[in-house]
């Protein structure tokens, strides 16, 4: 692990943290919080080493946070889009939709389309992701309380 | 029952206002209605308005509307409220009872209010590092982002449009940043205004919007799905309008 992905794994997690506290998420809500956003872009680096296409890997990250938000909704109470969102944070495409801008800005007509498919093609991965295991989980969890109570 | 009734419209308002989805907050009331003695609830719920009928047992029909102005993300009420509906399935409270607990999960806790300046500040400079930013662009980028939210205070009396008060976010990031560009202290503005869009972007609204299309609430998410694209279209707006200033006045 480089330097680099070191510093992206704990700037991660701060930003998460900050999304968090203005969220008002507290106590062991936010301990919960905090350790899916420092999950998500460890898993995300590692996954880089052997997975070229980001998209992918957003999709394989978004899908694996989303279980653990789940599980964890169930385990603290509290809804799941909150660990989903603010553990989710780093892997928002902010730079990618700045350049997007920037080059619209500069009139690089081509760079701003392959810029811009890329942001709308990362953000639907993530959102492909979290709807997949959020079906999954409903489906689970139907299957469950139906056996619980006949 | 009357009374009751009204309570559960609070709880199903207040949930909305703390940022829950559509799904969840048509089931709670449906669910505080039914334990409350309702025979039959019929509820339709978006993010900006809820109307809700219940029939009594004792041939009564009951209806009442509720607009919702405002929406953010409260977890902490949230989970208050939450907490309240279990308790009113689970027990028979009384209406007092119910009046306190209420009052008490919309008066939760709350961070004070200079922590969210903190956090602007921090998440800027924590995302300008992120995208490989160096230690003079991420310390810019965290005034920049305490700026930022300065900014939302003064113009949030002014301006109560959401998307508008993000074009001005963005506006006041920019023109900062380019104006660090002239001192000379750092290249460009890139990693400052990222660093800085991370706190406006609406990621948030549109991944929730798509949890409430495929989950079936397809008007609230479409409206939800709107309003993130409007905002993006507001950030770049914002970028948009100070950068073509920027090249006449710098």
């Amino acid at each position: 692990m480089t330097l680099t992905e070191i510093i992206q794994i704990i700037s991660g997690f701060v930003g998460s943290i900050g999304f968090a506290i203005l969220f008002n998420i507290r106590g062991k809500r936010l301990v919960v919080t905090g350790i899916g956003g420092f999950a998500s872009w460890f898993i995300f680096v590692i996954l880089s080493w052997y997975i070229p296409s980001e998209p992918i890997i957003y999709f394989i990250v978004a899908c694996g946070i989303s279980i653990y938000a789940e599980v964890m909704a169930r385990v603290v109470k509290a809804p799941t889009t909150t660990f989903i969102i603010s553990s989710l944070i780093p892997l928002v495409p902010g730079g990618s939709l700045y350049y997007t801008m920037a080059n619209a800005f500069e009139g690089n007509l081509k760079v701003f389309l392959q810029r811009g498919v890329y942001t709308l093609e990362l953000a639907a991965a993530l959102a492909l992701g979290i709807i997949v295991s959020t079906a999954v989980a409903k489906i689970i969890y139907g299957t469950i309380n139906k056996r619980q109570k006949p | 029952m009357k009374k009751l009734f009204s309570y559960a419209m609070d709880i199903g308002e207040q949930m909305l206002i703390s940022g829950a989805e559509v799904h969840r907050v048509e089931e709670s009331v449906t669910r505080i209605c039914n334990a409350l003695g309702a025979v039959r609830v019929d509820v339709f719920i978006i993010t900006s308005s809820m109307v809700v009928t219940v029939h009594t047992n004792d041939g009564e029909i009951y209806t009442q509307t509720r607009r919702i102005m405002s929406s953010g993300i409260d977890i902490e009420k949230l989970h208050g409220l939450n907490q309240l509906s279990r308790e009113i399935c689970e027990k028979n409270l009384s209406a007092e009872e119910i009046e306190t607990k209420l009052n008490a999960a919309i008066n939760c806790k709350k961070y004070p209010i200079w922590w969210e300046f903190v956090c602007y500040a921090v998440i800027a400079g924590a995302f300008t590092l992120f995208f490989g930013g160096t230690a003079i662009e991420t310390l810019i980028s965290l005034l920049v982002g305490f700026a930022v939210r300065c900014s939302i205070s003064v113009f949030n009396r002014l301006i109560t449009n959401k998307i508008f008060s993000k074009f001005i976010s963005t506006a006041v990031a920019t023109f900062l940043a380019l104006i660090a560009v002239k001192f000379g202290w750092i290249p460009n503005v890139d990693k400052i205004i990222i660093g800085n869009i991370m706190t406006l972007i609406p990621g948030i609204g549109l991944i929730n919007a798509l949890r409430d299309l495929f989950t079936g609430d397809s008007i609230a998410g479409l409206l939800r799905t709107i309003e993130a694209v409007l905002t993006a279209l507001a950030i770049a707006a914002g970028y948009f309008v100070i950068a073509v200033l920027g090249e006449f006045i710098l």
